[in-house]
């Protein structure tokens, strides 16, 4: 099999890079392991969250002066300035794709607060639309809801933490009957797809809640039709209702998969999930094909392209074994960061930064892997940064992606011209 | 100040404490038994689960083989529910002197160890990932013993026995009047209040921390050799049975398998802090290169955290600097009416935790006579609570358990099988608000997630509770991520390094618990 572009990784940097490519005409096959972070993230595309300690209200502000005292960092490689089209790229996606109404709201100029299932503020820079009630600047007060049945959103501690930080918040835990005994948030969200269980739901619920008052639930407001269920809820309660993401499995990160993955097919890509890239032959410089092991043999993808997300530790593309050596699984990969001998791996401080969190794939400033001339990385296989403590991650897969995608179109423009 | 009286106050609650006032409440004494922090929270919670058969001490230290195989006897029937019954191998393998094994089954047949020469061939069968290269297999009566199990159930039975049971109280002061130790003052360490107890004899379990209790009475002199051991707890059951090898006893020569993770121990260094818990990344190393002599491709298995702890060894006339564990593993019963003219107190250290009971009845022997009253010990005979059946523990015990209320209880800790109502009631049975003393009790989070998705849940139950606030809540989930972390950073690589990184997107990320409340 033949392409201009194989993309190994189905997160939110493959995807992104591998639909921007389709759109733009290339021949584009994304080939992954599993799925991605997707699943396990709130659904929000945060940009800039905290620079150092310090909070930030506006990542366009921040940026350059973020980029300029962390010249490693992803963001300084493609730019700051690269963010702003790689997101409204994205918001254009998930307009036109398979999730009637939904939409991402908010912009780089301002963080949204959005309360987390503690209930601490998290600042992100596009929110769903199924988020985007529960803005934490607004002064209007909330009530957080919870079922019991549901073990991973517990809402009177949410409520209380909201309350310590200032808010007006209270909670209520919901008895509803789903015939079972537990429930994780994706199991939820297939109940509130169902408008059945809606309506048992709102009749449940509606006396209990207060003029006035904004409803917070956890993130199960739906896989399928996700701005259905929120336009069903408001109008049957009458108030605003909101999502707060809980523990994976994540509905809002589901739908961002489904998004992307419709983004991709519709532009003529292809996507081979359950494919575990294992080996790769090289010409020089220059990666020719991988190999992915799927149903039992290998499948070769020959390539002109190759664009590596498989994303770092936390998916097992980079990996430390117990002789404290680090590699890179797909492609073997030099790597930056990696500890070196005799150095401090870890801090104590489980809250301090780790030195081994910003371990990544080498690459030069056009994201191409060092000893390489066409692979490019992109997403949570770069170095430089620690997205989760950053509130980085999507704006970084998102930009890296599409800056990816980018460099590719150029250099195959500049080839066709030649 | 409030002030109690009891016949007997217990100043640590280790094995040997519970073991002291479990003991002296069966003999019809009022006890009151006090730990700083939650019992079982110093040396005894921080060994490897070996319940010894002797086998280890059968050469190099006789008399320490003898009382192990006596109490590994009287515990399997007194305590059967805390015990798994694993048995144990000495193996020979490549790097051991071939010669030493001729003299343990000499050792083993001298102190009454029961031991038998099996076919390597057997032993590769039952244990497949042991070193092919073994060139000689014996069968001891080794098993594993879950302390903290042990601890509570006894600390329970004195309870129900009238015992008062009082973690985190800190002794602050022992009072003496005259040539007596009349009892101490206690600080509640959660409340700051205090507590005079006022009692007819004062014991001291308090391990490598008995010199300091002993120089608060006014005694000079008592002298016990912290001797640090790591720990490292490997996600699964590398082994079944407990593997020795068979050599005289040195670092990484030992793999206990207990409940669902098999533990390589340990090491042996003198320090002077027995509160020292430092963790020398040479000795992980060391250690993992240690299990894989034993089970090739150790190293490449997941480990999941390493602790240490700190063995009292009592000192007796010897230098500071000789090796530890050259120094008597035998316990020191100290009655410091002989010893330094000073009544009424009675200091127990050094020993090991298979020996704990014999340690409280000789204790609380002395107790009785210097009291003057009480029966004889009835611990040889009397289970504790919980092992009344006689039946041992086995590794799937709670899986059927839960099986039988898969459809109608929540499980709030995949790992560990810890369902909700039996959660609600651990807090309540513990009356504790800190999840650390859960993961003590029910092992809350010890699994290979280390608390990933459980903590979460039991900090929105826990906080659900009457009379704790948010605060609370916010408070004890994030000591036990830091708790956690501290025995999970020197081992991280591999699969559990990226279930770390899932682990820190998730508090750090998703939820974000550090600005909790802020």
């Amino acid at each position: 099999m033949r392409y201009d572009v194989v993309v190994i990784g189905a997160g939110v940097a493959g995807l992104a890079a591998g639909a921007r490519l389709a759109e733009k005409g290339a021949r584009v096959c994304v080939v992954a392991k599993g799925v991605g972070s997707t699943h396990l993230a709130p659904g929000t595309i945060d940009v800039l969250g905290y620079d150092g300690d310090g909070r930030v209200e506006s990542p366009s502000s921040a940026l350059p002066a973020f980029v300029s005292r962390h010249p490693q960092h992803p963001y300084a490689l493609v730019g700051a300035d690269s963010v702003g089209p790689a997101l409204e790229w994205f918001a254009g996606c998930v307009e036109s794709g398979p999730k009637a109404g939904y939409r991402y709201v908010g912009s780089l100029e301002r963080n949204t607060l959005l309360p987390t299932a503690v209930g601490a503020a998290r600042p992100s820079a596009l929110v769903p639309t199924t988020m985007a009630g529960g803005d934490l600047t607004d002064a209007a007060p909330i009530c957080v809801a919870g079922f019991r049945v549901l073990r991973d959103f517990h809402p009177a501690l949410c409520a209380a933490n909201l309350a310590r930080a200032g808010h007006e918040a209270r909670s209520l835990e919901l008895e509803i009957d789903t015939g079972r005994v537990e429930e994780n948030a994706l199991g939820m969200a297939r109940h509130f797809d169902d408008s059945g269980f809606r309506g048992r739901f709102a009749a449940l619920v509606s006396s209990q809640l207060k003029a006035g008052e904004r409803l917070g639930l956890p993130a199960v407001l739906g896989v399928r039709d996700p701005q259905g269920v929120l336009t069903d809820l408001e109008q049957r309660l009458g108030r605003p209702v909101f999502e707060i993401p809980t523990l994976p499995p994540s509905a809002p990160g589901l739908r961002v998969y489904d998004v992307l993955k419709a983004a991709l097919r519709a532009a003529g890509g292809r996507l081979v999930i359950g494919a575990e890239v294992a080996g790769s032959t090289r010409d020089g410089a220059r990666v020719t094909s991988v190999s992915a092991r799927a149903s039992g043999r290998d499948h070769v993808y020959e390539a002109r392209w190759v664009v590596l997300a498989t994303g770092g530790v936390a998916s097992g593309a980079i990996e430390l074994d117990s002789d404290w050596l680090a590699r890179e699984n797909a492609l073997g990969l030099p790597l930056s960061g990696a500890p070196t001998e005799g150095s401090a791996r870890f801090d104590p401080d489980y809250f301090a930064e780790q030195p081994l969190n910003r371990m990544g794939v080498t690459v030069d400033s056009s994201l191409i892997a060092e000893g390489t001339e066409n692979v490019l990385v992109a997403g949570a296989s770069l170095p430089g940064a620690i997205s989760w403590r950053e509130g980085s991650g999507e704006g970084i897969s998102l930009s890296t992606g599409y800056a990816a995608a980018k460099t590719v179109l150029e250099r195959e423009g500049a080839t066709a011209a030649a | 100040m409030a002030s109690i009286t009891t016949d007997v106050l217990v100043i640590g609650g280790g094995a040997t404490g519970a073991g002291v006032a479990w003991d002296a409440a069966l003999r019809g004494l009022d006890v009151v038994l006090s730990d700083r922090l939650d019992l079982s929270e110093g040396t005894s919670g921080r060994f490897h689960g070996l319940l010894h058969s002797g086998g280890r001490y059968a050469v190099k230290d006789p008399d320490a083989a003898v009382e192990c195989i006596g109490e590994n006897v009287i515990l399997r029937r007194v305590a059967s529910d805390n015990i798994e019954d694993t048995g144990g191998f000495f193996v020979t393998t490549p790097f051991d002197d071939p010669e030493y094994a001729g003299r343990f089954m000499q050792g083993c047949r001298d102190t009454g160890v029961p031991c038998e020469e099996i076919d390597v061939s057997v032993a590769l069968a039952e244990e497949p990932r042991l070193n092919p290269k073994i060139s000689r297999a014996f069968r001891v009566p080794d098993g594993s013993l879950d302390i903290w199990k042990t601890v509570w159930s006894m600390a329970r039975g004195a309870r129900d026995r009238g015992a008062r049971i009082l973690p985190y109280h800190e002794t602050v002061a022992i009072h003496r009047s005259g040539d007596e130790v009349t009892g101490a003052r206690l600080r509640n360490q959660r409340t700051g209040e205090e507590i005079d107890v006022e009692a007819g004899v004062t014991v001291s379990a308090t391990g490598s921390w008995a010199g300091k209790i002993a120089e608060m009475a006014g005694i000079e002199g008592v002298r016990v050799l912290p001797g640090k051991g790591i720990m490292i707890a490997m996600n699964h059951r590398l082994v079944n049975t407990v593997i020795n090898r068979c050599q005289m006893p040195t670092d990484g020569d030992i793999i206990v398998p207990i409940r669902t993770v098999s533990v390589i121990g340990t090491t042996d260094v003198h320090v002077e802090d027995p509160d020292d818990r430092t963790i020398a990344q040479d000795q992980v190393d060391a250690m993992l290169e240690d299990g894989e002599r034993l089970v090739p491709g150790f190293k490449r298995a997941r480990a999941l955290r390493v602790w240490s702890g700190v063995r009292p060894l009592f000192e007796d006339a010897k230098a500071d600097n000789v090796a530890t564990r050259d120094v008597t593993r035998a316990h020191a019963l100290l009655d410091h009416s002989q010893r330094d003219g000073v009544g009424r107190f009675v200091t127990i250290t050094g020993g090991k935790v298979t020996t704990f009971r014999l340690m409280a009845e000789d204790t609380v022997d002395a107790v009785v006579r210097l009291l003057g009253r009480g029966g004889p010990c009835r611990t040889r005979t009397q289970a504790m609570p919980g092992s009344e059946s006689g039946r041992y523990y086995h590794v799937g015990e709670r899986l059927e358990r839960k099986e039988e209320h898969l459809l109608d209880d929540q499980l709030v800790c995949e790992c560990e099988l810890i369902p909700r109502k039996r959660l609600e009631h651990g807090f309540k049975q513990r009356d504790t608000r800190n999840l650390d003393d859960i993961r003590r009790y029910l092992r809350l989070g010890m699994g290979p997630c280390q608390g990933g998705f459980c903590i979460y849940r039991a900090t929105g139950i826990l906080h659900q509770l009457d009379g704790m606030t948010a605060e609370d809540a916010d408070n004890t989930l994030r000591e036990f991520l830091e708790e956690r972390w501290q025995g999970v950073w020197p081992v991280l690589y591999g699969d559990q390094l990226r279930q770390m990184r899932l682990h820190e997107w998730i508090f750090q990320g998703v939820l974000d618990v550090e600005r909790a409340g802020r």
